[in-house]
């Protein structure tokens, strides 16, 4: 019988064990004073070029002030930093989660309204006003700050100066194009070198996020929340140049990251219109060094508002609500919250340009880059970061682009261009409630 | 009286003893299984973002009868199963009964090669499927060099294409398990049947229809029962192949429960919503399989 009773008391100890997550909320709300002592801070991110990176030139510099803070930074890819963050925070345990958290813009909203009190509030420790302005719509709610603003995704037009020249163009040539004049070179380049203008992922619609995003338009009215699909002018403007490019056999399909890179390193192709974040991938095949420029993007030609800047990804910091947020906040304040001189070497050994504003006086800044013909081309980006309209990205960037990649395929298949638009609005308004 | 009392203590303590000897197992599966199993059918009846779950009865199952992209996603994954099952069944069994010859050289070398695949990781062959299908991939330099085709095939980004990549990836990597029931069943059929068969003038096909198949039976209805519901639960294949594109062309029913749950914006209700409707689909489908295939009693 004894037997019995252990066997029951052990089978009664492993299921409190498999229950006790649901009571591990108050940690969460709480974070109160006794937690602030803990020195010690685990960070997420995801690539290792960049933001890892960053982190380690962070972490660096403010272990020089605070030798009794550790900090860990932790790598993983971004699809499995969403989902353990959905998993912890939907299950209600906080346990094995980070203090630090590096999110996408297009994602934030959707973290900060979908577990609200499971991140901290940092208005008082960082200034908003010290960042770009299109940074701050995607990282406050509530009118609360809660992210402190990183990584700009600030995007250019790389392009292979030799293909171009090739086709008749010069530089200057590009320096106020409209996508319909891409379109036009796209034909003169394949005519002459062969080559395709660009190259895109069918089932990512990144280009027609930068094209709408120019003329201060998204997927979503300013409210974050009512889907502005149907009526839209500059998305129905981006879809049919999509169509144009693709009839004009201009496009090379890929079908992932990794051949997107090679496609760029092989010289298939003249032009990439993309966020700066891949100015190292472009970089990683030396042998192309000086063939390359960097062009501010082409604008929506009939759209009134488009402007020739925009913004691709980008990513904030955010810390939760757990113990260790104190130190966790503090870190973020001193470095990338304040940190002038920080932005200088970021931008010297990783490459990272973020959106401090005090940050973009700097020597760092004003550096030609041999690779882009000699060409300021931080400068640029910095520039362009100003004039990029602010939009709210809502929640669901992701639930209706996939709508999107629907339907523009069965634009491209012949639908008509207001019925694809109509249909992806009723859709999106049946899902987003 | 005394007697009596002691035989139902006895009892007692003997079906205590049993009991508790499965005891752990009970407890186990009814904590890993049957209890998040109920939490999930609680759970689809509730709607909200992330952590802020409230109880709305019925409306998502309401959502899911107008959902467009649970259709697509019910179409195509019925798309796989109505091509692939079949072939894959009939490629394993045609397969198994050639390994099965006696007279056959290097038996031991075909059944190893054919059956490696499924040992592979699912995400590994994926991969490998995903490069050898690209558009500069192995095939399609093969196909060029042996002028088979003159313009590369778009494997992975048509719409077309995409699905039958995704029927090859599958059939590569599940024929060899099928083959293998085959194979055991084969080997408990009495040889001296068709010593029989053959001493009557049966030829092989006759033989491989009345015989062979009949005495499969059961294995055949195992085996397309599991296959049915491995299909309906594709996933890894085209989340790393295709990642269901292009344009949803070859999105599965389960990929499209990950893109609730952790591409959009977390909506764990309704993602349990859309799985509660592939249990009832399986439920049904091996209900309809069992009537057809299986032996009424």
């Amino acid at each position: 019988m004894k037997k019995v009773m252990v066997l029951l008391l052990a089978c009664m100890v492993l299921l409190t064990a498999c229950s006790s997550g649901s009571n591990n909320k108050e940690q969460t709300a709480s974070g109160g004073e006794g937690d602030s002592k803990t020195k010690e801070i685990t960070i997420w991110a995801w690539d290792p070029k960049f933001n890892i990176a960053a982190l380690n030139i962070a972490k660096e510099a403010y272990n020089a002030k605070h030798p009794d803070v550790k900090v860990n930074i932790v790598e993983f890819a971004q699809a499995d930093i969403i989902q353990k963050m959905n998993t912890g925070l939907n299950s209600g345990t906080t346990k094995g989660l980070p203090n630090i958290v590096l999110i996408e813009d297009y994602r934030a909203q959707g973290f900060l309204q979908a577990y609200p009190d499971s991140f901290s509030d940092l208005t008082g420790k960082i200034k908003p006003a010290d960042f770009a302005e299109y940074k701050i719509g995607p990282t406050s709610y509530n009118g609360k700050q809660y992210g402190v603003p990183f990584d700009s995704g600030v995007a250019g037009l790389y392009v292979r100066k030799d293909y171009i020249e090739q086709a008749g163009y010069k530089l200057d040539d590009l320096k106020d194009m409209d996508w319909k004049q891409y379109i036009e070179m796209g034909k003169k380049v394949k005519e002459k070198t062969g080559k395709d203008i660009i190259t895109l992922d069918p089932n990512d619609l990144g280009i027609l996020r930068m094209m709408i995003q120019s003329a201060g338009s998204w997927y979503l009215k300013e409210d974050g929340k009512t889907p502005d699909l149907a009526g839209n002018a500059a998305l129905k403007e981006a879809f049919s140049l999509y169509k144009e490019m693709m009839e004009a056999n201009i496009v090379k399909a890929n079908a992932d990251w990794s051949q997107f890179i090679a496609s760029i390193n092989n010289g298939d192709v003249a032009t990439v219109p993309t966020g700066n974040w891949i100015t190292p991938s472009v970089k990683a095949e030396s042998s192309q060094s000086g063939k390359w420029a960097i062009m501010p993007m082409p604008k929506l030609p009939t759209t009134p508002n488009s402007v020739h800047a925009t913004n691709l990804g980008g990513s904030s910091w955010y810390v939760m609500n757990i113990p260790g947020s104190d130190t966790a906040a503090d870190f973020l304040a001193e470095t990338f919250g304040s940190d002038a001189d920080l932005y200088q070497k970021l931008l010297t050994d990783v490459g990272a340009i973020g959106t401090l504003k005090s940050a973009s006086q700097g020597e760092a800044y004003s550096k030609p880059d041999e690779f882009f013909g000699g060409e300021k081309t931080v400068s640029n980006f910095a520039k362009w970061t100003a004039e990029i309209p602010k939009v709210n990205y809502g929640i669901s960037t992701y639930a209706i682009e996939d709508i999107l990649v629907v339907e523009m395929q069965n634009f491209l298949n012949g639908k008509s261009l207001d019925q694809a638009l109509n249909d992806a609005q009723a859709q999106a308004e049946a899902q987003i409630k | 009286m005394k007697a009596d009392r002691q035989g139902m203590s006895i009892r007692v303590k003997n079906a205590f003893t049993g009991w508790s000897f499965i005891l752990i197992a009970v407890l186990m599966i009814a904590a890993f299984y049957f209890y998040p199993m109920i939490q999930a059918l609680i759970l689809s009846f509730k709607t909200g973002r992330g952590a802020n779950l409230s109880f709305t009865g019925w409306s998502n199952y309401e959502r899911l009868l107008t959902d467009k992209t649970f259709f697509t996603a019910l179409k195509n994954t019925f798309i796989y199963l109505i091509i692939q099952v079949p072939i894959m069944i009939i490629l394993a069994l045609f397969i198994s009964v050639l390994l099965n010859d006696s007279k056959l050289k290097f038996r031991g070398f075909f059944r190893t090669a054919i059956f490696l695949p499924c040992v592979t990781s699912l995400v590994a062959y994926s991969v490998v499927f995903k490069y050898l299908f690209g558009t500069n991939g192995l095939i399609n330099t093969m196909l060029m060099k042996l002028s088979i085709i003159g313009t590369p095939i778009e494997w992975i980004t048509d719409p077309f294409w995409a699905k039958i990549t995704i029927i090859i990836a599958i059939t590569w990597r599940w024929t060899g398990y099928n083959m293998i029931f085959y194979l055991s069943a084969l080997q408990n059929i009495d040889n001296s049947i068709y010593e029989a068969a053959r001493i009557d003038g049966a030829s092989s096909f006759k033989q491989f229809f009345k015989i062979t198949i009949p005495m499969l039976k059961p294995i055949i209805l195992f085996t397309s029962i599991t296959s049915t519901i491995g299909t309906l639960q594709l996933f890894d294949e085209v989340l790393n192949i295709t990642k269901g594109g292009p344009g949803n062309a070859t999105l599965s029913i389960s990929q499209y429960i990950y893109n609730l749950s952790f591409k959009y914006t977390a909506d764990f209700g309704y993602a349990a919503t859309v799985s509660y409707s592939i249990v009832l689909i399986i439920v049904a489908l091996s209900l309809i399989q069992f009537r057809v295939a299986g032996d009424r009693k």
